[in-house]
């Protein structure tokens, strides 16, 4: 099925839970309430026309900056390996309520990708039983792919600076490279 | 049938909890795995990552596009064109740019060339992980040829950062296309080397044959891609199915094995060396003449002897340095085909010249799951052995 056909059978059949629908570039893209994406999402899994087996990725992304509503996404993309065709499923989620259900028991590749999100964007996952840091220390404080989150720097003992250790500060950076400052 | 399905594992006798790594030297990094065990075998396995945590994804936040591609060398730094690739693709279909044939032939030689390079490097680190030494040594061999060739073009042995946003960073030197020739030349001669080590070895059949088994469902389930799919069974291979580059230029197979344990992904990635080096030879035979970068000098630099000669050449310079590619809003995503199986980067432009968001889609860091789900039920030796054969590189688990 090209990417046309895949929204319109979805359309058909699941269409007052899609939020919009759109084809950019040749790729088939659905935006998702949260409270949708399970129902949605196993319709994906299960319809044989689609069938769509197999989890690419799930991408989180903060909106922060370019002030959008609602302020996160969690993107998640499907191949099918047997139809050859993809779907991105776009799911915004709020940032008054951060939670997305999990779809680890329909894909169990998920399990990573969803930890991942809680790591890095602090959203929870409903459903997933082992929510916990996965590339972050257990301690640490924040989420650091928010957009609110500074890029910061450690300083590192060498040979002139031995005595580090009180100034074991985190600093944020002078400026943010941006083009418009160039 | 598995031992678990036998039913072996229900003795209900006390469990031993061992700890493997980060430091050990057969997880290929920093890769940490806490095993339980009974007796000699694994009942649950709990990975820990993120020992190689490094940020990229938010450094590439506040840099412009053509200082993300160096960035992109170092998450999989066994296929820095392929990562290049991955992110130039993506941006370029958000740039909406039609790339000259030329070029893509030489990204086509190099992610080719890495390719080899890649699955020879692993055959050598793997087979010494299982305890045949030489094949490591004759495998090093080969792979200092092809990296003799990355310094000729890019002047670097493995970060090479040759494919640009537009194109690719230089033209190819005759002394270069003489160089791929000599190691298309050589290199099925070698294969046949590796294998008459191995192939037939009946210590390395009894290490590999059965060890860390996947059926076709559980490696979809577990979302493997790569050699690791192709080896349990399913055809499904970017370069085939969705051409990008113009592969579908080149006549090649996609080796598909049915079995999926050690003994077939080992089969695989050999096979991958064969079909990458017919590739390699069509590419080289069929080269194009033309331009190496696409002519707008909006996203990729102008020739180095215009800037002192033509002032709008020399404007478009300052322009393009200072301040980098304006790429179009938008969002997209673009899987290609790695030597460790699909790597794309799903990238979100705010239409300025850097990334509002650059994220890595990385073969190594979805197939842990699954391996620890091989590893569930195998015996304390063959950790090693399937850990190995699923080819993790940790700089792309951990970013």
């Amino acid at each position: 099925m090209n990417s046309e056909e895949i929204i319109e059978k979805l359309k058909s059949a699941k269409g007052d839970k899609l939020k919009d629908t759109e084809v950019t570039f040749g790729d088939a893209i659905v935006h998702l309430e949260p409270g949708s994406l399970r129902e949605v999402a196993e319709f994906l899994k299960s319809d044989p026309d689609l069938n769509f087996d197999y989890l690419s990725c799930i991408s989180g992304v903060d909106y922060l900056d370019l002030e959008r509503e609602p302020r996160f996404e969690c993107v998640y993309e499907f191949h099918s390996m047997d139809k050859n065709h993809s779907i991105r499923l776009r799911v915004g989620v709020p940032e008054e309520e951060p939670t997305v259900p999990t779809v680890k028991d329909l894909w169990p590749a998920a399990i990573y990708p969803e930890r991942e999100i809680y790591d890095m964007f602090g959203l929870t996952i409903e459903g997933h039983d082992e929510q916990k840091r996965l590339l972050m220390p257990e301690e640490w404080e924040g989420h650091p792919l928010r957009r609110d989150y500074d890029l910061t720097r450690e300083k590192v003992a060498f040979s002139h600076n031995i005595d580090f250790k009180e100034e074991l500060v985190k600093e944020k950076v002078p400026t943010r490279y941006k083009p418009n400052q160039v | 049938m598995s031992v678990a399905e036998e039913g072996l594992l229900e003795r209900n006798k006390d469990t031993m909890t061992l700890n493997m790594g980060p430091q050990h030297p057969s997880t290929h990094g920093v890769f940490r795995v806490v095993l339980e065990m009974d007796g000699e075998m694994v009942t649950s396995s709990d990975p820990d990552i993120g020992y190689l945590h490094t940020g990229i994804e938010k450094t590439g936040e506040s840099k412009l596009y053509a200082h993300c591609i160096p960035m992109t060398d170092r998450l999989d730094y066994l296929n820095p064109p392929g990562n290049n690739l991955a992110f130039c693709l993506s941006v370029e279909k958000l740039l909406q740019t039609e790339i000259p044939p030329r070029a893509d032939y030489l990204r086509v030689i190099m992610c080719e060339l890495t390719r080899v390079a890649s699955h020879l490097l692993w055959l050598g680190t793997h087979a010494l992980d299982i305890g045949a030494m030489t094949v490591f040594l004759y495998c090093w061999r080969e792979r200092e040829l092809i990296l003799d060739l990355n310094e000729m073009i890019s002047g670097v042995r493995m970060m090479t950062s040759f494919i640009r946003v537009g194109g690719v960073m230089k033209d190819a030197t005759p002394e270069w296309i003489a160089g791929v020739k000599h190691v298309i030349d050589i290199l099925p001669e070698k294969v046949d080397e590796y294998e008459s080590l191995l192939t037939r070895n009946p210590i390395w059949m009894d290490r590999t044959v059965g060890a860390g088994a996947m059926t076709k469902e559980e490696a979809i389930r577990w979302s493997m891609s790569g050699p690791c799919l192709r080896a349990s069974g399913v055809d499904f291979d970017f370069r085939k199915k969705r051409p990008y580059s113009r592969y579908q230029d080149f006549k090649f197979d996609v080796p598909v094995f049915t079995n999926g344990d050690v003994y077939d992904r080992y089969r695989i990635r050999v096979e991958e060396i064969r079909q990458s080096r017919e590739i390699l030879k069509q590419a080289i035979e069929k080269l194009p003449d033309g331009p190496y970068k696409v002519d707008d000098n909006k996203i990729s630099l102008p020739d180095r002897d215009k800037l002192k000669t033509s002032m709008e050449a020399l404007i478009h310079h300052f322009k393009l340095v200072s301040e980098g590619v304006k790429v179009p809003a938008g969002e997209t995503y673009v899987p290609t085909e790695g030597p460790r199986g699909e790597v794309g980067f799903y990238i979100v432009s705010d239409g300025s010249s850097i990334p509002y968001r650059m994220k890595l889609r990385a073969p190594s860091f979805m197939a842990i799951p699954g391996m620890c789900a091989m590893m569930k039920g195998s015996y304390i030796a063959d950790v090693v052995a399937i850990i190995g054969s699923v080819d993790i590189v940790m700089g792309e688990v951990d970013r």
